[in-house]
């Protein structure tokens, strides 16, 4: 085990917590389930007997007027309603006393007939004798008209509904045990960065000074633990060699301010120049103390806000849809549209700003400044009365948003300068894609537990627990260096770079399009209100765009550093997306939107990283002129225009299409838009182009 | 790490302070983490579960009781369309006792006109008077879709009552004990919280066990340094990295022989400057 590396201890924690935690989740919910289906078996049971008993009387009445059993007329009729309103009850059927049958609605006779027939319902004594046929519990209820046995009803229960209940609780501890795993990832990597890897880092650099003889420098931090007790003793040991040069040093001073005879003068300069060659001490008169920012410092707090904003993902619409009340001018869709499109514009409004106070003010400050509109905004989005208060506090969450991300993004921007910008970009995408899962997945399934806007109020303490451990472990010193900071100007001449114009406007702007106006607005709709899908099914399939993207965005990263084919793998991850988007047009259905989702995902996770790794050779003079920083975040920027179009397109194309003709739709405009993208991606060539420079 | 060259194994500090104790060891503070991660795991886990569990299993039962409150109310209709107002029919007070009769969960079964006047009532007492005014709102909701509410610890179930011409005319609910759903679901609670406890005491174990051998290991590493640096500066000698050492032990055997060189080297100088300074 290498102390100063994270993965090899890492990787270890890891498959203890695998250990730790999934077995006692399974556990616990194979007992559960064992439970639920004790409890809930005999339920089902009594209400079969209730619906037998209530029909069983009304035949009764009508063949006590005198009908034989055989004429009665309307019984599907009759059986119709109560087999709609109750989905357990698969089957309705009336024998005669031989186990011919009747009447029968729900089920196919050639099921039934071979045990009817040969059945005796009247030996086994029971009052409602119960059997199981195939795939369902039959209930038999007799038909006594003035004490002759006339007949006898069969009530039938789904067998499989106890089992689909059961399957639906596995999803949902399934999920919880992925986002806790992922969540222990996150915690685990931030315990074993924070208390062993970053100290022995530090200790590593420190020794590799005194390994060539400089004693300039000591580690930083004093935890109390066997790491902190083993940096004492380390430090310690460079403090007593540097306390003893102090010692020698005054005392050659002294002799050679006080010492009369000039050769022992020159023996002791001599004597202090073989030291001062052999050895380095501070010339401060102590050590220098060595601290190392990480981007991993910021991983956790970062990802608990994300985790925040994400649980809502799922619900938005459906939240903005059940405070909607008719405004002039506006569709319903567009209504429910607006906050979202709000939320995004505020982000790509603030995010400049919020860059430039955290260059002025450092990340941590900027942080817990951006905390209180953040925490404000989630608890003000859970008791908005309306869709206009609704969109006030969105966009004070959102101005809390940018401002932590961008402060988040300084601080591993910064960080990373002492490490690799790579490595730093990796820990802000892994953090907020694994919050993204988390939050989803969860988010979904709490709301429909506890509501919309207790679902808030968990993400508001979230955010607060969020702050508390920034306040807690991210120093506050701003470490230096930073790009300059572009003109507009300069921004704006981006833009006459062809590739990069090509790049925003038909990758990234196409690619949000169909992120929020698909992803986050058309999706939760679509699958609520058309079909009726429970809320922690939709989160569930939500989920599945960031799995993919997670899965996918390392094999494309190293895919495109491997090939060089960025552009090219851009161009297939929007093809795929947009032609993903078409799939409900072939065949309408839940699968269809599924697959879309996860065609989407894998979009993303194609062309997110070859996107911003294309930027280097696409703009290699404004990367020069403006640093790289400041061109991708004007890249971010600009394809907001798509993050903030998304949403108002879906929502005008609702009552055009409908909304699964407005996933197609959606889809076309992304197709088309990325077909024009893979086109012009032929001419991009390789490698950095200095046309631009040329040309100037 | 090991210390070769010399034999002496005094515990001398080679002047450096004694060591620093250990408080919060690393297996003690990843435990804490990791079996606070359990702890919320299993408490989500078996939230969501009883959460399921009670959404079902309530609805199972209030879907059963508004299978009696729909043949009541097939029974009434049929009565209002030939015509009778609902004050008229007689027959539904014998309807709803002997429903009320069929289950010993039922509490009361009640009938009212649009006004939430009561006119039929198995609790005859409260014939006459009014219900409340969320029934009566219910009750023009849609005709043949049931609606639920609670009322202290009882559970309604409820259908509004429609004439012949679709006009409300009133409602019929069904009161039953709320308690009664609370024992369904009560026994899961207990088992899952029994569960809870077992498991999370179990794991925990396994998790301590675990940390302890994992961090036990990277905190004999660090005290065999921590040794030999101590060894090194106090005896003399050079530190040599364990068999199977990574690069870092090799370079922090170096750091050791190299602050060694040092403080002798340190040392022999100021001795002799000592000894320049006192030959005059």
């Amino acid at each position: 085990m290498t102390l100063d590396r994270t993965r090899p201890l890492f990787v270890r924690l890891l498959l203890l917590a695998f250990l730790v935690l999934v077995p006692p989740v399974g556990l616990l919910s194979f007992g559960a389930m064992d439970e639920f289906a004790r409890g809930l078996v005999p339920e089902m049971d009594k209400k079969a007997v209730t619906v037998g008993h209530d029909l069983a009387a009304s035949i009764e009445r009508a063949v006590g007027f005198g009908i034989p059993i055989a004429s009665l007329q309307g019984m599907e009729d009759f059986f119709a309603p109560v087999l709609a309103a109750n989905p357990e009850i698969r089957y309705l059927a009336v024998t005669d006393p031989s186990g011919a049958i009747l009447f029968l609605s729900g089920a196919g006779r050639e099921a039934l007939e071979p045990y009817f027939s040969v059945a005796d319902f009247g030996a086994a004594g029971a009052e409602h004798p119960k059997s199981i046929i195939g795939n369902f519990i039959n209930l038999t209820q007799s038909l006594t008209v003035k004490g002759s046995d006339v007949g006898h009803l069969h009530v039938g229960i789904d067998h499989d509904y106890v089992r689909d209940r059961l399957l639906e609780i596995t999803v949902d501890i399934g999920v919880v045990t992925l986002v806790s795993l992922l969540v222990a990832v996150e915690i685990l990597l931030f315990v074993v960065a924070a208390n062993v890897t970053g100290p022995m880092r530090v200790v590593g650099k420190v020794v590799d000074k005194v390994r060539r003889g400089d004693f300039t420098a000591i580690c930083g931090g004093g935890s109390d633990d066997e790491v902190g007790r083993f940096v004492h003793r380390f430090n310690a040991a460079i403090r007593r060699a540097d306390d003893l040069f102090r010692r020698l040093d005054a005392y050659i001073d002294e002799v050679r301010s006080a010492h009369f005879d000039k050769s022992v003068v020159e023996r002791v300069a001599d004597i202090d120049s073989r030291v001062r060659f052999l050895f380095r001490f501070s010339r401060t008169g102590q050590p220098e103390v060595v601290t190392e920012r990480q981007a991993t410092d910021i991983r956790l707090p970062l990802f608990l806000f994300v985790f925040a904003e994400e649980i809502s993902r799922s619900f938005m619409p459906l939240y903005i849809s059940s405070l909607y009340a008719p405004i002039e001018g506006l569709s319903r869709e567009m209504v429910i549209a607006i906050p979202i499109a709000v939320f995004m514009l505020v982000i790509a409004l603030a995010s400049p700003s919020a860059a430039l106070a955290t260059a002025r003010l450092g990340s941590r400050r900027v942080f817990l400044a951006g905390l209180i509109p953040a925490v404000i905004g989630f608890l003000m989005t859970a008791l908005a009365h309306n869709v206009y208060d609704f969109i006030l506090w969105r966009a004070v969450t959102a101005t809390g948003y940018a401002v932590i991300t961008m402060a988040c993004q300084g601080y591993i921007s910064q960080a990373s300068q002492q490490q690799n910008r790579t490595q730093g970009l990796g820990v802000y995408v892994g953090a907020v894609l694994t919050a993204s899962v988390c939050g989803t997945g969860i988010g979904g399934v709490l709301a429909e537990r506890v509501g919309y806007r207790t679902t808030f109020v968990i993400a508001a303490l979230l955010a607060l627990v969020a702050g508390m451990l920034i306040y807690r472990l991210v120093a506050a010193a701003q470490p230096q260096g930073r790009d300059r900071a572009p003109r507009k100007r300069e921004l704006l001449g981006l833009l006459r770079n062809w590739r990069f114009s090509a790049l925003v406007l038909f990758a990234a702007i196409p690619s949000k399009i169909a992120l929020t106006g698909f992803l986050f607005f058309l999706v939760p709709l679509a699958l609520t209100q058309d079909r009726g899908i429970a809320l922690g099914d939709v989160a569930r399939m939500m989920m599945l765009y960031p799995v993919a993207v997670v899965l996918l965005s390392p094999l494309a990263a190293r895919l495109a550093d491997r090939t060089g084919w960025k552009a090219g793998l851009v161009a297939v991850g929007g093809v795929i997306g947009g032609a993903g988007m078409l799939l409900p047009m072939l065949a309408p259905g839940l699968e269809m939107i599924a697959l879309a989702i996860v065609l989407l995902g894998l979009s993303h996770g194609l062309s997110a990283s070859p996107q911003l790794a294309m930027i280097p050779d696409v703009c290699w003079i404004e990367c020069r002129n403006m640093g790289q920083t400041n061109v991708l975040a004007f890249l971010r920027l600009a394809e907001r225009v798509g993050s903030v179009a998304g949403p108002l397109l879906a929502a005008a194309l609702i009552p055009l299409h409908g909304q699964e003709g407005a996933i197609v739709a959606l889809g076309w405009l992304v197709l088309g838009m990325s077909v024009v993208f893979a086109l012009l991606s032929f001419a991009y060539g390789s490698g950095p182009h200095i046309e631009t420079e040329l040309a100037e | 790490m090991e210390k070769i060259g010399q034999t002496s194994l005094a515990a001398m500090s080679g002047g450096l302070p004694p060591p620093r104790p250990v408080r919060w060891s690393l297996a003690r503070k990843v435990s804490l983490a990791l079996i606070s991660i359990l702890l919320f795991t299993l408490l989500v886990a078996g939230f969501f579960a009883y959460f399921k569990f009670e959404s079902v299993y309530s609805s199972q039962v209030q879907s059963r009781y508004s299978f009696m409150v729909f043949t009541i109310k097939k029974r009434v209709e049929d009565s209002l369309n030939l015509g009778l107002s609902l004050r008229q029919l007689r027959q539904v007070q014998d309807i709803l006792e002997h429903e009320k009769q069929r289950d010993a969960q039922v509490l009361a079964v009640e009938v009212y006109d649009h006004r939430g006047e009561v006119l039929f009532d198995t609790d005859r007492g409260a014939i006459g008077g009014k219900v409340s005014d969320a029934l009566v709102e219910a009750a023009r909701g849609n005709p043949s879709q049931a609606f639920g509410l609670a009322d202290e610890d009882t559970l309604i179930v409820g259908l509004p009552l429609v004439n012949a011409l679709g006009k409300v005319e009133g409602g019929v609910v069904l009161r039953y004990s709320a308690v009664y759903v609370e024992q369904g679901v009560g026994g899961l609670l207990l088992e899952l919280a029994k569960a809870v406890g077992v498991y999370l005491a179990i794991f925990a174990v396994v998790a301590l066990a675990g940390l302890y051998l994992l961090f036990g290991r990277v905190g004999r590493k660090l005290a065999g340094m921590e040794h030999a640096l101590t060894e090194v500066l106090s005896v003399g000698g050079h530190a040599v990295p364990e068999a199977g050492g990574g690069e870092f032990e090799e370079h922090f055997a170096e750091f050791v022989d190299k602050t060694r060189e040092a403080i002798d080297h340190i040392r022999d100088a100021t001795d002799e400057v000592g000894r320049l300074d006192r030959l005059a």
